[in-house]
């Protein structure tokens, strides 16, 4: 939606390139779809073009190339915002309100601003690069023969979800494209359909973001209502937010925060962080997509986008509170899921919790951010006029708090995309290992098994001591000895087992009827829901295992594969201290921020003390489990035989992690470059210069490991030694130690491994007490949430839709139906005259003509 | 503005297009017809080549060879229409005497746009699509198939000529002949299949009810000549605006309704429509539910808006409250007609005839225009718009409307096309048109960002523009102040609503239900079909997401017509 005009629209040759940033990705979905379909399991579209991703390739890499064209373009010619408005839908004046007088024109426009340009790169880059990363990762993998160019194809229509909300030019587009993420999310965290875990968290990823979506749209009709348009150009407009905030300041207050809820929901923070564990059971590439270049980082930008309001000087201390919700949010969600991460066993799981609690920094630095914005007089005139006298302090103040938020987005986007690419090396690897050593029991293999179904209705037998013999005679309705399946669905139906998925009573029938007459008697039920009773009991223990299935997800199976994946390893280290914050990598930079500034914040507003607080200990918490996750992985001995036989990955795999290695390890430049200053409103130039990239550095090193400041001095070393020694420090006494003997590792893994082992060596801490508690238990359980939203989902919401149902299936569809019979019997007594013979017609002509005569008439007269 | 005799300088090229038309009548005549023939010149044995008859070449003995003339030609006189408005129109008039006959507009080139259009879409997928009775002897069968094809595309060409008379014409006359020539090629063309009994059955009651249609239009025409003295458009306006509450005009105008009302098929004059849609083949019955139904609602537009000018009257026009209630009746009956219809060719003429209830809603709103002196501007400003979206609507009309009935005629050379049932399937047996007639539908019933929803909602803006033109800014809005034509957007909503319902079913045949028995297999190939359909897909899907252009060159065309009155 392009709009209102303002005076600060710049247009130049990049910008308008920009919309193809997102068509190209966007055009490329029905292409690559159409062709696979078309050319399915054809050797040339197999081998030669990936099944389409080499075309998905393509397009990202002319993404890529345009945002870096727009980016450069932006950076070095102007540092405004730019804007293009060029496609215009039409244009009406029919829906006016707020304080939108003029007519308002519908179409599509690009915004570019400060906090565009830091998305737009991370997003393109990383989707080219794990698309890179998915060529290896699914092409190799049989499970997923001649149907990977569904995957590539929504592959990239997701990248253009992203790519286009980062572009849009209002919230009308931006929750246009935040829908289409949604949808593509939920498609690709289905990828494995046939998996009843992954169709399930598909739908749960869908609909917990679904519950923040609703809120959003919520606070857009209410921002829709004060403002009349949804443009940035006229939403941002500081006039416009002057007369918003003269009138009604708290509606926006409201509005704002009903979109926030949004942004919980999509980046998965405390309580509406459930779907993002399970979001796993999409391909790994779909994680790397999800989790670092877009959907997560989308409730992200929705917030940073929120900054002109609360840096609008005419809001003065108006959102001081919605600030510190944000903030709040944020700190509970960083400890919460750092504490989870504990004691996860799976790979991918670590690193997803991992991924909730540094956006949950992210979203604490933005809080602590906004609220300086909306509570420091920042501006460089107040609203009188005259001139501040403290802007030069607080505007710096307001810039570095903002951007250590936005330059942590950038390190976490960076380094969760490159180890989620890892983990999936090692995960494809470790499987690859154990389909070369365990052939027989592949287990995407076709060997029959029980379904699932017959589980459920096994424990459940067990669980209300119901007999075979008692159960079957309840549903065995007509006594005839033998049910057939029509009965069994609904005796299922009837019996109080509703709460279990949906049954397939195919496979179910299949496995039940063991003559394979159609129907089933006593003997076949009993038997077989024995035998399958039996199985579940003695595979209890482990909850991984019904199927009897090896994990190659979980850390339990690995160990010692430094020396095996050298440079996977490597990545995986450099991702890690980077989230950890280690010293002058990537992270560090930012994490140091973003805690230097909640804790300002609280030295201001004592309630900033618990995010303050909580993002303090967060720093230990991951520096303990990314240092677990590591060690688990990596070092010590290979914990099953699969793990000793783990080879190399191919080139599309390690390309884009030897690349990411080094943009991780590359943060000092970055951060001497000015990324933390990076600036909120298009007031200031991009970058502040500090003479320099060396004199940056200085600056930086100084700034951080010197500040002047006592306080914050202290606080940095605080930090570093809670975050860099305390956390990893307990994780090297507790797991890993040395690599087998005659095992090779790269040099730079030497100090890493000795460390290991020296401390491991001289603590031998044993943390299974604390393994068997049920603290760690309720972690295991995810603090059981999952469990109590599934309660409340099942006694209030299920039984309201029930009632609800009920007055569908009643009322309103009693009103359609009764709509469409009526129109339907409409339609046959007009079709009635509709005789056939020209004399009717032409009498009908008639009559027709003498009506019209007499209306004619009736008007002269 | 140019004024150019008959055959006077700059004629020719004047009226370009329908030159090209003229010749390629002639082509098609002849050409098929070249051979080895030769002439001897009595009592000697010298034989002169005379070319015609004999034996022919295997060229132009290729029964597809008309099919492609004829869409050559039309092609030939869309783009020659088209190039017309680059570097902007060049106003002409055609004159004898005082007389203006025919006169060269946006407005004119527009509406020839949309039928030499539907035409070239229409040749093309008729290409090898008439089937010829087979014979026993071979070459027989082939010269007479090829025959056959000539006279289909001849027919098919006279009846754009008519049509573009009826586009360019400034005399009630004129246009009537032009009215005729299309309508009696279209009888014919409905027929055109003698071998089946609909066919010829639909064709003959067409042209029965279209005669009585016709006759009771030339009776009301020389009504009105009695009454002025001339046919004229700008003459017959003035006498309109002097002396037109007289009882001999009104008179004729209720006739005139009823001839227009035919060819736009509003009810109750609609009833032969869904028979001759259904028997005839699918590009002619796409023919007839686009550029014909164009045509129609040109002359209403003529007739009503130029002639019987609302603004001669002051206050309300005097058709207004018939033509409302004529388009609610037409738009209700077609819908709830279209509801039950299980053929889907008689499905979508019921949807052409509510159609036609949509855009007479829109005509009857500028009846409600008050053209006092000091509303002119406004009025003017506000009939622009329902002009501009009644032409959006009748261009877009082509693209999703003909392309569906294209999708059914690659069905009918399977014997199917007749029942919703033998779309069954379609969508695996040729995912193309499932998706296409899937967009075709989707685009009929006016989902965004399609291009029916564009046109759908322009009309509705237009009509409510109208009702709020005399209720004040900002005031707060209550349903008594708006004028009553606002109900005729509402039932055009309701409406809309209804039609979800059967275009729908159509998508959920093909994509849910199995292919009946017999039809398992793959569908016919044809080539310049398919063609045919993408390019209604294309520009479906265009017009909707980039409708600027088209807006604005609608707007053009409306300019033309309502800056004349």
């Amino acid at each position: 939606m392009a709009g209102t005009g303002s005076s600060e629209i710049v247009h130049s040759t990049a910008a308008q390139y920009a919309p193809y940033i997102l068509l190209l990705p966007m055009l490329a979905f029905p292409v690559i779809l159409f062709l696979g379909k078309m050319y399915n399991g054809n050797k040339m579209w197999k081998e030669t073009l990936k099944e389409g991703g080499l075309i998905a390739l393509a397009v990202m890499g002319a993404s890529l190339a345009l945002s870096l064209w727009l980016i450069s373009d932006f950076i070095g010619a102007y540092g405004g915002v730019e804007k293009l408005s060029d496609w215009t839908w039409f244009t009406s004046s029919m829906w006016n309100s707020g304080v939108v007088t003029t007519e308002i024109t519908f179409g599509f426009g690009v915004h570019i601003d400060h906090i565009t340009v830091m998305l737009l790169f991370i997003a393109s880059f990383l989707c080219l690069l794990i698309n890179t990363f998915a060529i290896g990762y699914m092409n190799t993998d049989p499970i997923n023969d001649n149907r990977n160019h569904r995957f590539y194809a929504e592959f990239v229509l997701f990248c253009s979800g992203m790519l286009g909300m980062v572009l849009a030019d209002s919230f009308l587009w931006l929750f246009i494209f935040w829908e289409l993420m949604g949808l593509c999310s939920y498609l690709l965290i289905g990828f494995y359909y046939e998996r009843p875990s992954a169709a399930y968290a598909a739908k749960k990823a869908f609909l917990t973001t679904r519950v923040g979506d609703v809120f959003l749209m919520v606070g857009l009709a209410v921002l829709w209502d004060l403002f009349g348009s949804l443009d940035y150009a006229v939403v941002f407009n500081e006039y416009n937010i002057d007369k918003v905030a003269a009138s009604n300041p708290g509606t926006l207050a409201w509005a704002l925060g009903l979109m926030f809820i949004g942004a919980v929901g999509k980046s998965a923070q405390f309580p509406l962080h459930v779907w993002l564990p399970d979001a796993m059971e999409g391909p790994t590439p779909v994680s790397a997509l999800i989790h670092a270049a877009t959907m997560v980082n989308a409730g992200l930008y929705l917030v940073a986008r929120m900054f002109p309001f609360f840096g609008a000087e005419s809001m003065h201390g108006e959102l001081a509170d919605l600030a510190f919700i944000i903030a709040a949010i944020g700190g509970t969600t960083a400890v919460m899921a750092a504490a989870i991460a504990f004691v996860q066993h799976d790979l991918k799981k670590v690193l997803a919790y991992s991924t909730m609690s540094q956006l949950a920094y992210i979203f604490t630095g933005l809080g602590a951010a906004l609220y300086l914005a909306n509570t420091l007089h920042w501006h460089e005139y107040l609203v009188d006029g005259t001139k501040n006298p403290d802007y030069y302090v607080n505007h710096a103040i307001v810039i570095v708090a903002f951007g250590a938020a936005l330059f942590h987005l950038f390190n976490h986007a960076m380094a969760k995309g490159m180890l989620f690419m890892a983990s999936g090396a090692v995960i494809h690897e470790v499987h690859h290992a154990h389909h070369h050593l365990h052939p027989h029991d592949d287990d995407h293999g076709h060997h029959e098994e029980d379904p699932e179904e017959l589980l459920m209705l096994a424990n459940y037998l067990a669980d209300t001591g119901q007999s075979v013999f008692g159960f079957f005679n309840s549903i065995d309705l007509d006594q005839s000895g033998e049910i057939d399946t029509y009965e069994f669905q609904t005796a299922l139906k009837k019996a109080d087992i509703a709460d279990l998925p949906p049954w397939d009573m195919q496979r179910l029938m299949k496995a039940l009827d063991m003559d394979g007459n159609g129907r089933i008697n006593v003997p076949e039920l009993e038997l077989t829901l024995g035998r399958v009773h039996l199985a579940s009991l003695a595979g209890d223990d482990d909850h991984h295992d019904h199927h009897h299935e090896f994990d190659a997800q979980s850390m339990e199976n690995m160990g010692g594969l430094a020396s095996k994946m050298p440079l996977t390893a490597t990545a995986m280290l450099v991702g890690s201290l980077s989230i950890m914050g280690f010293p002058l990598i990537g992270g560090f930079w930012s994490k140091e921020g973003i805690i230097a500034n909640t804790w300002r914040v609280a030295l201001e507003d004592p309630r900033f003390f618990y995010p303050a607080l909580c993002v303090l200990l967060g720093a230990g918490m991951t520096g303990f489990y990314m240092s677990r996750m590591w060690l688990k992985t990596f070092a010590g001995s290979p914990k099953t035989d699969v793990a000793a036989h783990v080879h190399p990955t191919n080139t599309w795999i390690k390309t884009p992690l030897f690349i990411l290695t080094f943009v991780s390890l590359a943060g000092v430049i970055f951060a001497s470059m000015g990324f933390t200053h990076w600036a909120p409103d298009i007031e200031y130039g991009l970058m502040s210069d500090h003479g320099g990239l060396w004199g940056g550095f200085l600056y930086e090193m100084e700034h951080v490991f010197a500040n002047e400041k006592v306080f914050f001095f202290i606080l940095t070393y605080i930090a570093l030694f809670i975050g860099a020694v305390v956390g990893p420090g307990l994780a090297l006494s507790l797991y890993g130690g040395k690599l087998d003997d005659g095992e090779e590792a790269k040099p730079w893994f030497g100090p890493v491994l000795a460390l290991n082992a020296a401390i491991k060596g001289r603590y031998h801490w044993d943390n299974s007490a604390f393994g068997k508690s049920g603290f760690a238990t309720a972690l295991e359980n995810r603090l059981y949430f999952d469990h109590y939203y599934d309660m409340a989902m099942l006694k209030i919401v299920a039984a309201f839709s029930n009632k609800a149902a009920e007055a569908d299936s009643s009322v309103i569809d009693g009103t359609v139906k009764t709509v469409e019979r009526t129109s339907q019997q409409l339609s046959t007594s007009i079709r009635s005259l509709t005789t056939g013979s020209a004399r009717d017609y032409i009498l009908m002509a008639a009559l027709g003509t003498l009506v019209l005569f007499g209306l004619i008439w009736g008007v002269v007269a | 503005m140019e004024k150019i005799e008959p055959f006077g300088e700059g004629f020719v090229l004047a009226l370009a297009p329908e030159f090209v038309l003229v010749i390629g009548l002639f082509t098609l005549m002849i050409v098929p017809n070249l051979g080895d023939a030769k002439f001897r010149i009595p009592m000697t044995q010298v034989r002169i080549p005379w070319f015609l008859g004999g034996k022919r070449g295997k060229l132009d003995s290729d029964p597809r060879l008309p099919g492609l003339f004829a869409t050559a030609f039309f092609s030939l006189a869309f783009v020659l229409t088209a190039m017309s408005f680059v570097n902007g129109m060049n106003r002409i008039q055609i004159v004898s005497g005082d007389n203006v006959m025919l006169q060269v507009d946006e407005f004119s080139r527009m509406f020839e746009l949309i039928f030499f259009g539907a035409l070239a879409l229409a040749s093309a997928a008729s290409v090898n699509r008439i089937p010829a009775t087979s014979r026993n002897d071979r070459s027989a069968s082939g010269l007479y198939n090829n025959r056959r094809q000539v006279d289909f595309y001849v027919l098919l060409i006279t009846s754009g000529l008519g049509m573009a008379v009826v586009a360019l014409a400034q005399d009630l006359f004129l246009l009537f002949i032009g009215l005729e020539l299309a309508s009696f090629s279209t009888y014919v063309l409905v027929a055109f299949l003698k071998e089946s009994k609909e066919g010829t059955e639909a064709g003959m009651k067409y042209f029965i009810v279209g005669s009585v249609a016709s006759g009771v239009g030339l009776y009301g025409l020389s009504l009105l000549y009695l009454w002025s003295g001339s046919l004229q458009f700008s003459e017959l306006a003035t006498a309109f605006a002097e002396n037109g509450m007289e009882s001999l005009p009104l008179i004729a105008l209720g006739m005139l309704l009823v001839g227009f009302g035919f060819k736009v098929s509003a009810a109750p004059f609609h009833f032969a429509a869904p028979d001759a849609y259904a028997g005839a083949t699918a590009p002619v019955a796409g023919v007839l539910a686009t550029a014909s139904k164009a045509m129609g609602v040109l002359g209403l537009l003529r007739v009503l808006l130029v002639v019987a000018s609302p603004e001669a009257t002051d206050g309300a026009a005097v058709w207004l409250v018939a033509l409302a209630v004529l388009s609610v009746v037409t738009m209700t009956w077609g819908n709830l007609a279209a509801l039950g219809s299980t053929n889907p060719k008689r499905m979508l003429a019921y949807s052409s005839v509510a159609h036609a209830g949509y855009m007479m809603a829109a005509i009857a709103a500028i009846g409600a225009l008050n053209w006092e002196t000091d509303h002119v501007d406004l009025s003017n400003d506000a009939a622009l718009v329902v002009v501009t979206a009644l032409i959006f609507h009748l261009t877009v009309l082509v693209c999703f409307k003909l392309g569906a009935f294209l999708v059914l005629s690659l069905l009918e050379s399977e014997k199917g096309g007749h029942t919703l049932e033998s779309l069954g399937g379609l969508a695996k047996r040729d995912p193309f048109l499932a998706v296409a007639m899937f967009i075709f539908m989707m685009s009929l019933a006016g989902v965004p960002p399609l291009s029916g929803f564009v046109s759908k909602l322009l009309v509705i803006m237009g009509i409510v523009k109208v009702a709020l033109l005399d209720v004040t800014v900002n005031s707060d809005l209550s349903l008594a102040d708006l004028h009553w034509v606002w109900y005729l957007a509402l039932a055009m909503v309701i409406n809309s609503a209804i039609s979800v319902f059967y275009y729908l079913r159509v998508g959920l045949v093909m994509y849910f239900h199995e292919p009946e028995e017999g039809r398992e297999g793959p569908l016919p190939a044809g080539g310049p079909v398919r063609l045919a359909i993408l390019a209604c897909l294309v520009t479906t899907v265009f017009f909707g997401v980039g409708a600027g252009q088209l807006i604005a060159l609608a707007e053009s065309a409306a300019n033309a017509l309502v800056g004349a009155w």
